[in-house]
């Protein structure tokens, strides 16, 4: 449970929000991403009260990478990027080169079971890099990646603050975040806290 | 490749030099045309047979030695012959309509045995489909593989172990019970469907080789991902 | 993209995803006729009995092994899975349509191949006429089955035991779908009409699919 939780996040902003394991971290993030509903208070996401009809324009420009991978194992890496970019509205002819970007371009046929951690995490940025998002929210995104990786991540941060966009990025690691966002937040007993 | 053509071309060949002999075999007085199922039902069932017997030699093999032919030998032998097993219970169900009124008899021992090999080997095939890691793979199916063997000697003596309505044994220690054209006919589509295993064999174990060889090529760590393009980022 | 499209590339991803697995056709498709064998050695093989109970074993078999066909999905929806679907815009209710059109042209193949193995080995009494409502039967409790068990799916996903509560949930509200279908067949024993039969397949058929639809977003809401 959160409580008390105030948080704005400038366009061109990149806020970090560190804390222990179940601290309420990923809560907070899925609240943002407008897939939780809170008892209290109001939530205002990329100028929207979230009332039902603005829902779906909402949520199509957030960017979320979560604790998990989301892709179908079944599905080459290809194929995953592919069946979100349809879903998503986009030119299916944009994934070949988005994967190429990430550096699986030779990897594309491998189907995502047999894939490490980091190259479904590759494949997860090169769909925010398709779809570009103005709010995006990282739960651990960079936890286990390799140095690349983490710069991939960087970069997407990066392109989001360039255009305009906000970012989230919730960590346990308070090192991996004051490289990333421009103030760093501690999430303690369901509050948030300024980090001196 | 070209193995597998001549072998598959010599298979035709003896498939169809089989299959001649078997069309004019002269019919069975009681079952007329249908007898000529002669010439397909029993070979399958005994190529089957060979196939599994195969897969043991494989597995125990593989169980003693761990080199990757004799699991791709197993395996391929259980694919083929599962293909057999049902080309046999096929024809054997048209067969017994024909000449019994009805394609399954419950209370037939080499039927419900033959059932049941069929199955246990379909399972051997989806226990290797499940399974990725190729030598826990290959262990599991060797295990398998030695163990459903058992199966084959019980379902074809099961026709003398038991009252059936399915023929007995054509071939006794003390002479045939069928003409000689039948026998004849029987025979050369017993070689004729040998020949077909063994293409169909060496088919596979170039499909499996072909595989394995790919599996090993991208399993190289690291050798797929390339370092990002970083500059390219905003061009997606 | 439209509700359609959604619908038809959750249906099709679907399919691919099966084609690479094969659990249908590998394992619950052999596993099912295996089961239909066990019920005449269970039942001392009476031929006389074998025979007349053939048509229900069907049924009984159809809808067991049936279920674990159309559940196969829930055992694979991630959160992760269902956030980013969320975040895409993907409508629930189009998922839920996806699912079933993929759902029920396996459960038809499905229900279809156990019918041959069911006539092949039990050699059913089927009256006269028999055979087109057999069909038409089957093509109802297979749709009507994969719409049951795909609610039932979104009602328990992300539980841990999802697989055995869907089909606890699935089997008793499919006893509308049993009863239409083996009552279908037995009316025409009896001379008396089929009609009301298949209407409440089709009906039941119309519930699940209007169910669906309307509880699809009120259902993705409570399961987060």
């Amino acid at each position: 449970m959160l409580r008390g939780v105030e948080l704005e996040i400038r366009p061109g902003e990149a806020v970090g929000v560190a804390g222990p394991n179940g601290s309420g971290k990923t809560t907070l993030i899925r609240t943002a991403a407008t897939l939780l509903t809170i008892d209290h208070g109001s939530v205002e996401v990329l100028g929207s009260d979230l009332v039902p009809e603005e829902l779906p324009t909402v949520r199509r420009s957030i960017g979320l990478i979560g604790h998990q991978p989301s892709l179908l194992p079944e599905l080459t890496l290809f194929e995953n990027l592919e069946h979100v970019a349809r879903l998503s509205g986009v030119e299916t002819s944009r994934v070949g080169h988005a994967l190429d970007v990430v550096g699986l371009a030779d990897a594309s046929d491998r189907r995502a079971e047999a894939c490490s951690f980091g190259m479904k995490r590759r494949v997860e940025i090169a769909h925010l890099l398709i779809t570009k998002p103005l709010l995006l929210l990282l739960d651990e995104a960079a936890s286990g990646l390799d140095d690349s990786a983490r710069m991939l991540i960087d970069a997407l941060v990066g392109s989001v603050r360039s255009r305009g966009g906000g970012c989230l990025v919730v960590s346990h690691d308070r090192s991996q975040l004051t490289d990333l966002t421009t103030r760093v937040l501690a999430l303690s007993g369901g509050r948030l806290e300024t980090v001196p | 490749m070209t193995r597998v053509r001549v072998l598959m071309s010599l298979a035709a060949v003896a498939v169809g030099i089989g299959l001649w002999f078997a069309l004019t075999a002269p019919p069975d007085a009681l079952q007329g045309g249908y007898s000529r199922l002669l010439g397909i039902h029993p070979p399958s069932m005994w190529v089957a047979f060979i196939a599994f017997g195969v897969t043991a030699l494989g597995s125990v093999m593989w169980l003693v030695k761990k080199t990757d032919r004799w699991d791709r030998l197993a395996s391929a032998s259980v694919e083929v012959g599962v293909i057999f097993t049902a080309i046999g219970l096929f024809t054997g169900m048209v067969w017994g309509q024909a000449v019994w009124g009805t394609p399954w008899d419950w209370q037939d021992p080499r039927l419900m045995s033959t059932a049941v090999m069929f199955f246990v080997y379909l399972g051997y095939i989806a226990l290797r489909n499940a399974i990725d890691d190729p030598v826990v793979r290959a262990r599991r199916s060797a295990i398998l593989g030695t163990i459903a063997v058992v199966q084959v000697p019980l379902v074809y003596f099961s026709v003398n172990l038991f009252r059936t309505l399915h023929q007995t044994q054509s071939i006794r220690p003390d002479g045939s019970t069928m003409p000689d054209e039948m026998l004849l006919a029987m025979f050369v589509n017993m070689g004729a469907f040998m020949v077909l295993y063994a293409a169909l064999m060496v088919a596979r174990i170039e499909v499996a080789k072909s595989e394995a060889a790919a599996a090993s090529e991208s399993t190289l760590a690291g050798e797929a991902v390339r370092p990002p393009r970083l500059s390219e980022v905003e061009d997606v | 993209m439209t509700f359609w499209r959604q619908a038809i590339e959750i249906a099709r991803v679907d399919l691919v995803v099966e084609r690479r697995i094969g659990n249908t056709l590998r394992i619950t498709l052999p596993f099912a006729v295996v089961a239909l064998m066990v019920f005449p050695i269970a039942l001392g093989l009476r031929l006389g009995v074998v025979s007349t109970i053939g048509t229900g074993v069907f049924w009984a078999l159809a809808i067991l092994f049936g279920m674990q066909v159309a559940l196969r999905q829930s055992a694979t929806d991630t959160r992760e899975r269902r956030d980013l679907q969320s975040l895409l815009g993907l409508d629930p209710a189009a998922r839920f349509v996806g699912r079933v059109i993929s759902g029920v042209v396996l459960m038809i193949g499905f229900m279809l191949t156990l019918l041959v193995g069911m006539v092949v080995l039990f050699d059913p009494e089927v009256p006269s006429g028999g055979w087109p409502v057999l069909v038409v039967a089957t093509m109802a409790v297979a749709i009507g089955l994969t719409e049951l068990a795909t609610l039932a799916g979104e009602v328990t996903t992300g539980l841990s035991n999802r697989t055995v509560l869907a089909s606890l949930i699935v089997a008793p509200l499919a006893l509308p779908l049993v009863i239409g279908a083996s009552q279908s067949v037995e009316a025409l024993e009896r001379d008396a009409g089929i009609l009301p039969w298949i209407l409440l397949l089709i009906a039941t058929d119309l519930a699940l699919a209007v169910a669906g639809v309307a509880l699809a977003r009120p259902l993705e809401e409570a399961t987060r």
